[in-house]
C-alpha cells in the first residue's frame, strides 16, 4: 500500500513537472510580458520603500520592529505576491472561467487528482521576478540587520515560507470553491487583493480585532509575519510547530470544501 | 472474468435512468426578483425520466433529441458528470458517477461548444499535458498522436496556438487530443456544431474510420442528420426525457413517416391522378408527385403502371430530416384520404 501512495506521489510531481515545462515554455513566447513585470515590480518596491522611509523619518520603530526588520516582512511581501501571481492566481481565475463556461467538465473527466490538476495548470513564469527582488529585499534587510542571523533562524524562515505558500494556496482555493454555489466570486478575490496590500506591514502593528482578522480569517500573519518573524529571530519553535498546525488544519478544510464543491456540481448533493 | 466473455457485455448499459434537477422559480420584473430573494420557490424538472438501452461494443450510436430533450444531461450521467437521481448506469463496467480512474482512462468526453484545448498554446502542448494526466507510455503517446495527427490531417496546424486556428482546425485538434489515451468508448456531444460542410465530413470520415480500426463504441449527439446518417446504424431517439425510439434509422423512417412519395412521369401530360393518393406536387411536363401510406406504395405503383403509360416512376422515403422534425414536433403525419 505505502508503494501505490508513493508511486501516486511520485506521478503527481511528474503532472506538474510536465504542466510547469508546458507553461514555462509558453510564456517564453511573450517576452514584452517581462518588461511588465519588471516595471510592475519596480513600481511596487519603489512605494514601499518609500512609505517605509517616510515612517522612519518620524520614528525609529513600530509596533517593536525597527526599520531593518520591517524590510524583511517588505520582503517576504514582495516575494509571496509573485508567487500568488506567478501561480496560484491564474490557476483559480482559470478554475472560475471554466465553472463559469463549463469546461470543468474536461478536468473531471480526466483520470488525475481534480483538485491537483485545477491548482497546476497555469504558470505565469514572467511573475517570478517578484519573488526574485522580493528575495533580494529579504537579503539586503539581513545584512543590514544589526545582529547576525543564524542557519537555524534561516531554516526556520524557508519552513515558514513554505507553510505560508499552502496557507494562501489554501485560502485562495477556498474562496475559489465558492464559484460552484455563487458562480461570480470575482469580486470576492478583488477584496482578498485589497486585504493581501495590508500584509506589508506586520500583523502585530494593527489593533487586536483586526490582528485577529489578519490571523485566522484571512492568514496574512502565517503568509507574511510569519517568515519574517522568524528570520528576525522573534519566532519560538512552538509558533512554527503552531504554523504547521494551522496549515495542514487549512489545507484539509479546503480540500473538504473542494470536494463538497464537486459533489455540489455535479448534482449528488442536491 | 476472462476478455472474450467481457466483450460480450455491452459497452454502455443503461436501466431506468432518472435525473431530476431542483430550479428556482420566479416570474419575471423587479418586484419577482426581490420575493425572490427573500423566499424562493422551487420546482422539480425531471430532465432524464426513466430512459434504459445498450450500446453494444464497436457500437455507434446517434442520441437525438430536440433541444432540453434531456440529450447532454444523459452524456453527463454516462460519463460520470453528473450523479443520476435514480436508475442504473455502467459504462464498461463501471459505475460512472464514481469517477475512477480506471473508467475515466477509459472513455471520453468531446463537446463541440466548448475546448479543452488551452487557448494561447499549440496544441501539441496540451496534448503533451494530456500524456501526463492520462500516464502514456512514450512510445505509445508518439505513435498515436502521429497517427491521429494524419488522419485528421492537421500536421501543420498543431504547432500554431490554438486561437489562431479556424473553427475546424480547432475542432479536429480538439478531437485529436481527446483520443490520444486509446478510449473505448466516446461520448460526442454536437461534434461539428457550427463548421462548415467540408470540415463536417472530414470529422465524420474520420470518427468512422476511427471506429473501423479501433473497435470503440461511440454515442454520438449532432443536430445534422448527415453525420447521424453516415455513422450511425442505430439511433435513439429521445424525447422530454423519455426514449421515443431506439433502432435502425431505416426503421425510424417508416415508424415515423408511414408515407412514401411516388412520382411518375407521364408523356401524356397532365393527368388527374388523385384517385390514387395524395398530389403533392404535378407540374405541366406530365411529372406528378403522389403521397401514399408506405404499406400500400407498391400496389398503388402497380396501378399506375397498369392504368396509364408511365415513361418513369420513382418511390422514395421522405428526406431524414423531415421525418426527424416531425418525430420532435410530436406530431404524426396528417392522415391521406383514400
Amino acid at each position: 500500500m505505502a508503494g501505490t501512495r508513493t508511486d501516486r506521489d511520485l506521478q503527481a510531481l511528474r503532472l506538474v513537472g510536465t504542466f510547469l515545462r508546458v507553461g514555462v515554455q509558453n510564456e517564453l513566447q511573450y517576452r514584452t510580458n517581462v518588461l511588465f513585470s519588471l516595471l510592475q515590480s519596480g513600481v511596487a518596491v519603489g512605494t514601499s520603500l518609500a512609505v517605509l522611509a517616510l515612517v522612519f523619518s518620524h520614528t525609529d520603530s513600530l509596533g517593536g520592529w525597527s526599520g531593518d526588520e520591517l524590510l524583511v516582512v517588505m520582503g517576504v511581501h514582495v516575494l509571496m505576491g509573485g508567487v500568488i501571481r506567478s501561480v496560484i492566481q491564474p490557476n483559480m481565475q482559470q478554475l472560475m472561467d471554466d465553472v463559469r463556461q463549463g469546461t470543468l467538465d474536461f478536468v473531471l473527466t480526466k483520470p488525475a487528482d481534480g483538485q491537483l490538476l485545477v491548482s497546476a495548470r497555469r504558470f505565469e513564469v514572467w511573475q517570478v521576478v517578484d519573488v526574485l527582488v522580493g528575495a533580494a529585499l529579504v537579503v539586503v534587510a539581513v545584512v543590514r540587520l544589526d545582529r547576525p542571523v543564524g542557519p537555524l533562524a534561516v531554516a526556520g524562515f524557508l519552513v515558514a515560507l513554505l507553510l505560508g505558500v499552502v496557507v494562501i494556496y489554501s485560502f485562495w482555493l477556498l474562496l475559489t470553491v465558492l464559484a460552484f454555489w455563487i458562480v461570480r466570486v470575482d469580486a470576492l478575490v478583488e477584496l482578498f487583493d485589497g486585504m493581501y496590500q495590508a500584509g506589508r506591514w506586520p500583523v502585530s502593528v494593527y489593533p487586536g480585532w483586526l490582528r485577529f482578522g489578519f490571523t485566522f480569517l484571512v492568514p496574512l500573519a502565517f503568509a507574511i509575519t510569519v517568515p519574517a518573524e522568524a528570520l528576525t529571530g522573534r519566532a519560538s519553535g512552538w509558533l512554527l510547530l503552531g504554523a504547521a498546525a494551522f496549515t495542514a488544519a487549512l489545507f484539509a478544510v479546503t480540500r473538504f470544501a473542494w470536494r463538497v464543491g464537486l459533489r455540489h456540481y455535479s448534482g449528488a448533493s442536491a | 472474468m476472462d476478455a472474450a466473455s467481457r466483450s460480450d457485455q455491452p459497452a454502455i448499459r443503461v436501466r431506468d435512468l432518472r435525473k431530476t434537477f431542483r430550479v428556482a422559480e420566479r416570474d419575471a420584473g423587479l418586484a419577482a426578483s426581490i420575493r425572490g430573494l427573500v423566499r424562493r420557490t422551487h420546482r422539480d424538472v425531471e430532465a432524464v425520466a426513466g430512459v434504459s438501452f445498450d450500446v453494444a461494443s464497436g457500437e455507434v450510436v446517434g442520441f437525438l433529441g430536440a433541444n432540453g430533450a434531456g440529450k447532454t444531461t444523459m452524456l453527463k450521467m454516462l460519463s460520470g458528470l453528473l450523479f443520476p437521481t435514480s436508475g442504473e448506469v455502467s459504462v464498461l463496467g463501471h459505475t460512472p458517477s464514481r469517477r475512477e480512474r480506471e473508467f475515466l482512462r477509459r472513455i471520453t468526453l468531446v463537446m463541440g461548444n466548448r475546448n479543452q484545448l488551452q487557448w494561447d498554446i499549440p496544441a501539441l502542448d496540451s496534448f503533451e499535458m494530456n500524456r501526463a494526466v492520462y500516464r502514456i507510455p512514450d512510445a505509445e503517446f508518439r505513435r498515436t498522436r502521429d497517427e491521429l495527427v494524419e488522419l485528421l490531417e492537421i500536421g501543420d496546424l498543431v504547432r500554431k496556438p490554438v486561437r489562431n486556428l479556424s473553427l475546424g482546425e480547432r475542432m479536429k485538434a480538439e478531437i485529436a487530443a481527446s483520443l490520444l489515451h486509446r478510449p473505448q468508448v466516446l461520448f460526442l456531444d454536437e461534434p461539428t456544431i457550427g463548421l462548415d460542410v467540408t470540415a463536417q465530413k472530414r470529422i465524420r470520415g474520420f470518427l468512422a474510420e476511427y471506429n473501423r480500426r479501433t473497435g470503440a463504441s461511440i454515442l454520438l449527439t449532432s443536430h445534422y442528420m448527415a453525420d447521424v446518417q453516415a455513422l450511425c446504424s442505430r439511433v435513439v431517439v429521445i424525447d422530454a426525457g423519455a426514449v421515443l425510439y431506439d433502432g435502425g434509422l431505416r426503421a425510424l423512417t417508416t415508424r415515423f413517416s408511414p408515407h412514401q412519395t411516388i412520382t411518375v412521369q407521364l408523356p401524356e401530360g397532365v393527368t388527374d391522378l388523385s384517385g390514387y393518393g395524395e398530389v403533392v406536387e404535378s407540374s405541366p411536363d406530365g411529372r406528378t408527385s403522389l403521397r401514399v401510406p408506405t404499406a400500400e406504395a407498391s400496389a398503388v405503383a402497380a396501378r399506375l403502371l397498369a392504368d396509364h403509360r408511365v415513361s418513369g416512376l420513382t418511390i422514395e422515403d421522405p428526406p431524414i430530416e423531415d421525418v426527424i422534425e416531425r418525430v420532435f414536433a410530436g406530431r404524426p403525419s396528417a392522415p391521406v384520404p383514400s
